[in-house]
């Protein structure tokens, strides 16, 4: 499955130009279609990992090539699948320039989140996660588009505002390199060690852990990205081609996440513990920064990208908030953002089809002639800003919950954060299709073909609504996994019979 | 067997290589020289093959002069190729890589 | 069938009733998403009859049923199921909510024939109907506020319907947030109990509760009042009620509907279902019935002066819900919720025929403008003037009865208690007033030229235009325009209106006190934990209220003649007279601006600042000053690249030649 989407990538590049988005749409699909049968067969009864592949790769420096899958990685991998899966699809529908390449990269990137997804084996996670970057950067840069940028400045080009994207992430990347052998030649007394199964049995001291920590979770929130190190962020997001928007939004920032609950935590639980308040910290500051930010940008593209940061920051306060309900809350949460950005992204291409831009505020009414697409992007709007009774609602729920039983005053100070996700949700929605039409700006239904990818997506958020269960019961072993090694604070149950009131 | 002359015939081609890398403008020449730099490693390689009786070196000498081949060809192409341009063949003139 | 089958029946067809309607718009022809959705909400409403019978064969203290149907989302210590919990209350409220609900999808199908979005408010309309028994049913806090939120999103739907007119979105927006305000003090709530009890289920929480709270308990309080904040938000309670004049930019169907007969209702059905826990926190409960005396009293001076015939109605609802939240926060259970059932059928008929009237005078809804229907549109007016008399509490009437009984209770409890009599004996002279000046007003005086034109059978043909700001309406969207229906001539419309007409006539009579209590006495199965549930004022104290209440009923009425058919013309030197009082009433206390001002500008110019400055200087200067240094380094560097090929050969000749030697030397 790891390497099908790359296969199909080449297989892309060699035919001929009008069939090479259905190649790579082919190879999406297989891989989809493996994803499933991954999650189908999966036994969620237990924590470990499944499906593994072990080969040995560089034995004198203990590198293996593992991969495997377990609760956690499980859906993202679907995600993956799914996301790639409708931004080829999409792509192939309006074929771009030059074609045989930008597929080709699509299917690397595809390859390369795979293998960051499955990889348990440190080094092997780094290469992927740097293996990430490179098809991104010719993505964005190549396909890219000028924007014209903030009032007052001037327009944003895509060459400088890549190549600040690559200088933030790979600053990051390399640290984590770093991390990532100082770890496997301190752990391992002569021969490094890197398979993260063998790391997790604490053979850092707490001291090694402490720095180790901050190279990792440097890498992971420029990733995200997380406040004070999202500098890259809008900039990218105003340059990048949408479907590959899309993906990278919907994909990439999960990753960052994902590496804590993976790396981080089973690996560095001492320095973990130390520093989770001031982790903590930054991930609220994400919240309340990403979504006050959200509601005062007026291009569409912004207001999903500080979305993501806000959504980030609360899939890194349930991550932090080490306890097994806000991890299950982060992981759903993860597989939920992912799911609603997409969509969210396709829709604001149509938009911008339709007014010539990205500026909200020079929208309106586009509803009028286009109720399909009104009724989809009002879903997916209401999935964004996790009105009750949608997944992301459990999700947020269950991070809140999780946070609120250890330090209740982040919690309140989180919930705010969901106010103002109602806000800027509902002023996108409304300031594009609701009210009167601006001259210039055309209401016009979408083509059955972008209907069906959009209302595909749009189907799992509402499957996901009604069904949460069917995430939360095959990760929820490996969670606890993952977070055995912190001490557990009193079973809820105990709290009743105990009453901390009395 | 002393291997000593061969080592000093060596050195001594290899020396009129670098020299004439360093000191040339013409690309082609400069191309020649790297063939005798080249060719200069491959008679080390022989004679010390010989003197130790391991043939190792010799398969080396075989690789290394296919490597020399390909090199030759990629070089002379790019030669021609900036000829039939009208680019100057003048080392110091091509110097769009200064940073 | 088992009563809790009956329940999950009640969720099933609201729903697919929206579902069909939604994905089969485009094949739909006529009038058929109508009678789809009519249906849909008419079985409902024979299903919760179902329920009904089903627990009364069920004894008293049995009459709690629970159903789960599978897991929502159970992990990681919580446990949360998709179930139902069918007791009497919540029975009682899906008879109420489907009952009228039903009458109002009726009443839409001819209201809102000549409009384009037909088939889309008959769908919004069903999930409405969906997301507030969903609130009614739910069997643990998580599907309540699962319910609670849906509710939220389908009244912003159904608000900006008319969704060209900004001013229609605007207020939509400020409902779904203010409402959003209350979900969120309905999760911390439940994340307070979740710490302190470890369930989420609606049962559990209120066996646990009393074990392990003592009276007034701090934690308690707190969830309490976090609770209220749900219960303030979705019931209009001062001080997040400014939604609620606004929400009347939708149709009048929905304004019916959501804001007069259920949704707004469903804070008062949050305070009574968790009695338990309120009951033990009983600074909070009072604090409820503050709130909901604050609220009936400001709400019903603001409906004095306020001109707009919905905005009055909608001001009379909070002012009336004032009434049921202050009745459950004081106790009085069973008269609370009898008087939110009368409410719901003589508010929905207010706003039916406001509606109608609304309809011949082609959109325009200033009072001020109207007058003299009472020969043109007969049966409007006398169902507008039944509608006003209950509301009035005039003597016999339904909101007689479930006034007084609440106003009773108060005067029973005692002590501080009967400071909530006497303000709600205020209210209820002013309510008597302002039903008045509506009723007066419209159906009185010399007709105006609509009038005459209905009572010559023509329609009135105005432009269309936005009733808050004269902004000439789109009409391309589908306002009910020119051809707009008048009430009264379609069959529907007049069921449903009959229909509730004699409900607020007589609804009433089920509970007169020393007669009959039928209400009372279904709920206790709901409320049998219940300390105060019992606590009733004796017959002769309850007559003694009607008494007192029927002398301020009368006067207010009469008041009004006085001043509108009377003397017309006195209340404009009245509000010359009084212009402080009169503009600070007109300006609704000045309560949009105060949250403008404390809470909007701060966080949207704190985003401004954030993106203009912060963006700028501190994040982007974070790049600068990276780029900075390695332009540095870069300086450094570039010398070597010469760009001479020699100059390159030379440093590679010279490294390697630094290498030999290195090893040389370290080899020697």
């Amino acid at each position: 499955m790891l390497w099908l989407p790359l296969a199909a990538g080449l297989l892309a590049c060699l035919v001929p130009r009008r069939f090479a988005g259905w190649a790579a749409a082919l190879g999406a699909f297989l891989a989809l279609d493996l994803a499933i049968r991954l999650v189908t067969d999966f036994d969620s009864g237990s924590a470990g990992i499944q499906h593994a592949v072990d080969e040995s790769w560089i034995p004198e420096l203990g590198v293996r090539y593992q991969l495997g899958v377990d609760g956690i990685s499980l859906f993202l991998v679907l995600l993956t699948t799914v996301a790639w899966f409708a931004a080829i699809l999409w792509s192939a529908i309006r074929t771009p320039e030059r074609p045989k390449t930008y597929f080709f990269l699509l299917g690397l990137a595809e390859t390369a989140t795979l293998g960051a997804f499955l990889a348990q084996d440190l080094l092997l996670f780094v290469l992927f996660f740097d293996l990430m970057l490179i098809p991104f950067y010719f993505l964005f840069g190549s396909w890219g588009s000028e924007h014209p940028g903030r009032e007052g400045e001037g327009p944003v080009r895509p060459a400088p505002a890549t190549i600040k994207m690559i200088v933030y992430t790979l600053v990051g990347s390399l640290l984590m390199l770093v991390g990532a052998i100082a770890a496997g030649v301190i752990a391992g007394d002569g021969t490094p060690v890197f398979s993260m199964a063998e790391l997790r049995e604490g053979l850092l001291s707490e001291g090694s852990q402490h720095w180790i920590f901050w190279f990792f979770a440097a890498a992971f929130l420029v990733k995200m990205p997380a406040f004070l190190v999202h500098g890259w962020m809008p900039d990218a997001y105003r340059v990048a081609p949408l479907p590959v928007l899309a993906v990278f939004s919907a994909v990439l920032s999960k990753v960052g996440a994902y590496g804590f609950l993976r790396v981080v935590l089973p690996i560095f639980p001492e320095a973990t513990v130390d520093f989770q308040e001031i982790v903590l910290v930054i991930a609220l500051a994400s919240i309340l920064y990403g979504s006050v930010m959200a509601f005062t940008q007026t291009s569409a593209r912004l207001v999903a990208g500080y979305s993501s940061v806000a959504q980030l920051g609360f899939i890194t306060l349930g991550i932090f908030a080490l306890r097994p309900d806000g991890a299950d809350g982060a992981v759903i949460q993860m597989v939920n953002h992912g799911i609603v950005i997409v969509p969210l992204m396709l829709i604001i291409v149509l938009l911008a089809e339709r007014s010539g831009g990205d500026d909200v505020t020079k929208m309106g009414g586009i509803a009028m002639r286009a109720p399909v697409m009104a009724a989809l992007f009002l879903v997916v709007t209401m999935a964004l800003l996790a009105i009750p009774g949608s997944a992301n609602f459990v999700g947020e729920f269950y991070i809140l919950n999780g946070v609120f039983q250890e330090k209740i005053v982040f919690a309140l100070i989180a919930a705010l954060g969901v106010i103002m996700a109602s806000y800027y949700a509902l002023r996108l929605f409304q300031h594009a299709m609701h009210n009167r039409k601006p001259e210039g700006v055309e209401s016009r239904e979408l083509g059955w073909r972008e209907g069906a990818i959009i209302g595909g997506l749009v189907a799992c958020i509402v499957a996901l609504a009604f069904y949460p269960q069917v995430v939360l019961k095959r990760s929820d072993e490996s969670v606890n996994e993952q977070l055995s090694s912190f001490e557990q604070p009193s079973e809820p149950t105990a709290a009743v019979t105990e009453g901390p009131g009395k | 067997m002393d291997i000593t002359w061969y080592l000093v015939l060596s050195a001594l081609i290899f020396a009129v290589g670098v020299a004439g890398v360093l000191l040339r403008r013409s690309p082609l020449v400069i191309l020649l020289c790297l063939e005798l730099m080249l060719n200069a490693g491959n008679l080390a390689l022989l004679a010390f093959a010989r003197s130790l009786g391991n043939e190792e070196g010799q398969v080396f000498a075989l690789i290394v002069m296919v490597v020399a081949a390909c090199e030759v060809v990629v070089g002379l192409g790019l030669i021609v190729a900036a000829y039939r341009r009208r680019i100057p063949l003048n080392v110091d003139e091509l110097r769009s890589l200064r940073g | 069938m088992d009563a809790t089958t009956y329940g999950w029946l009640i969720l099933a067809f609201p729903l697919a009733g929206s579902m069909v309607i939604a994905l089969g718009w485009r094949a739909l022809p006529g009038r058929a998403a109508g009678w789809i959705g009519t249906g849909a909400i008419g079985l409902a409403f024979l299903c919760a009859i179902g329920a009904l019978v089903q627990i009364l064969d069920h004894p008293v203290e049995d009459r709690q049923l629970t159903n789960s149907l599978y897991d929502y989302a159970s992990a990681g210590g919580l446990d949360i199921q998709m179930n139902v919990l069918v007791d009497p209350l919540s029975v009682f409220m899906c008879l109420v909510v489907t009952g009228v609900s039903t009458l109002i999808h009726l009443y839409s199908i001819s209201y809102m024939t000549s409009d384009d979005g037909f088939r889309r408010f008959f769908s919004y309309l069903n999930f409405f109907v969906f997301s507030m028994l969903l609130l009614l049913l739910a069997g643990n806090l998580i599907l309540l506020i699962v319910g609670w939120a849906f509710v939220g999103f389908a009244s912003y739907a159904l608000i900006s319907f008319w969704f060209r007119r900004g001013t229609a979105t605007g207020a939509g927006m400020k409902a779904f947030v203010i409402n959003v305000v209350g979900d969120v003090g309905l999760v911390i709530a439940a994340l307070f109990i979740f710490r302190e009890l470890g369930t989420f289920d609606l049962l559990q929480i209120f066996e646990r509760a009393p074990e392990e709270f003592t009276t007034n308990e701090g934690v308690a309080v707190a969830i309490g009042c976090l609770l209220l904040v749900g219960a303030a938000a979705k019931s209009a309670q001062v001080p997040l009620h400014t939604w609620l004049p606004d929400a009347m930019e939708g149709p009048t169907p929905v304004s019916a509907l959501i804001h007069a007969a259920t949704m707004v209702t469903a804070g008062v059905y949050l305070i009574g279902r968790f009695h338990p826990v309120f009951e033990i926190a009983l600074t909070a409960a009072d604090i409820a019935a503050f709130i909901g005396l604050a609220t009936l009293l400001i709400a019903a001076t603001i409906a004095l002066v306020v001109t707009d015939l919905k905005r009055i109605i909608a001001y009379s609802t909070m002012s009336q819900i004032g009434y049921m939240v202050m009745g459950v926060g004081i106790g009085a259970y069973s008269a609370a919720f009898f008087h939110l059932m009368t409410h719901a059928f003589f508010k929905a008929l207010l706003f039916m025929a406001a509606g109608s009237i609304i309809g011949a005078m082609a959109n325009r809804q200033n009072i001020d403008l109207m007058g003299g229907f009472r020969r043109a549109m007969p049966f409007t007016v006398a169902t507008l003037l039944i509608g006003c008399l209950a509301l009035a509490a005039f003597p016999g009437t339904s909101g007689f009865f479930s006034k007084d009984e609440i106003l009773a209770f108060a005067e029973h409890r005692g002590g501080f208690y009967w400071v909530f009599a006497i303000g709600g004996y205020i209210g209820a002279l002013l309510t008597a007033f302002y039903a008045f000046r509506i009723g007066f007003r419209v159906a009185y005086g010399d007709p105006v030229p609509e009038a005459r034109e209905v009572e010559a059978g023509h329609i009135s043909h105005a432009e269309p235009e936005n009733p808050a700001t004269g902004e000439r309406e789109d009409t391309d969207i589908g306002f009910p325009g020119p051809e707009h229906h008048i009430a009264e001539r379609e069959w529907p419309m007049k069921i449903a209106m009959s229909v509730l007409a004699f409900g607020a006539l007589f609804a009433g009579l089920v509970q007169v006190p020393g007669v009959d209590a039928v209400i009372e006495h279904f709920l206790e199965g709901s409320f049998e934990d219940s300390t105060l549930y019992n606590d009733l004022p004796s017959n002769a104290a309850e007559w003694r209220g009607l008494g007192v209440g029927s002398i301020i009923s009368l006067l207010g009425i009469g008041f009004a003649a006085v001043l509108y058919l009377q003397r017309p013309g006195t209340t404009k030197r009245l509000a010359e007279r009084f212009a402080g009082i009169h503009k600070f009433l007109e300006n609704k206390w000045y309560f949009d601006e105060a949250i403008d001002f404390l809470i909007v500008r701060p966080a949207l110019g704190f985003g401004r600042w954030a993106n203009s400055v912060f963006e700028r200087y501190v994040v982007n200067g974070l790049v600068v000053g990276t780029v900075g240094a390695a332009k540095g380094a870069n300086a450094a560097v570039r010398v070597a690249q010469s760009g001479y090929l020699r100059g390159y050969a030379l440093l590679l000749v010279l490294g390697f030649c630094g290498l030999a030697l290195y090893f040389l030397i370290a080899g020697s």
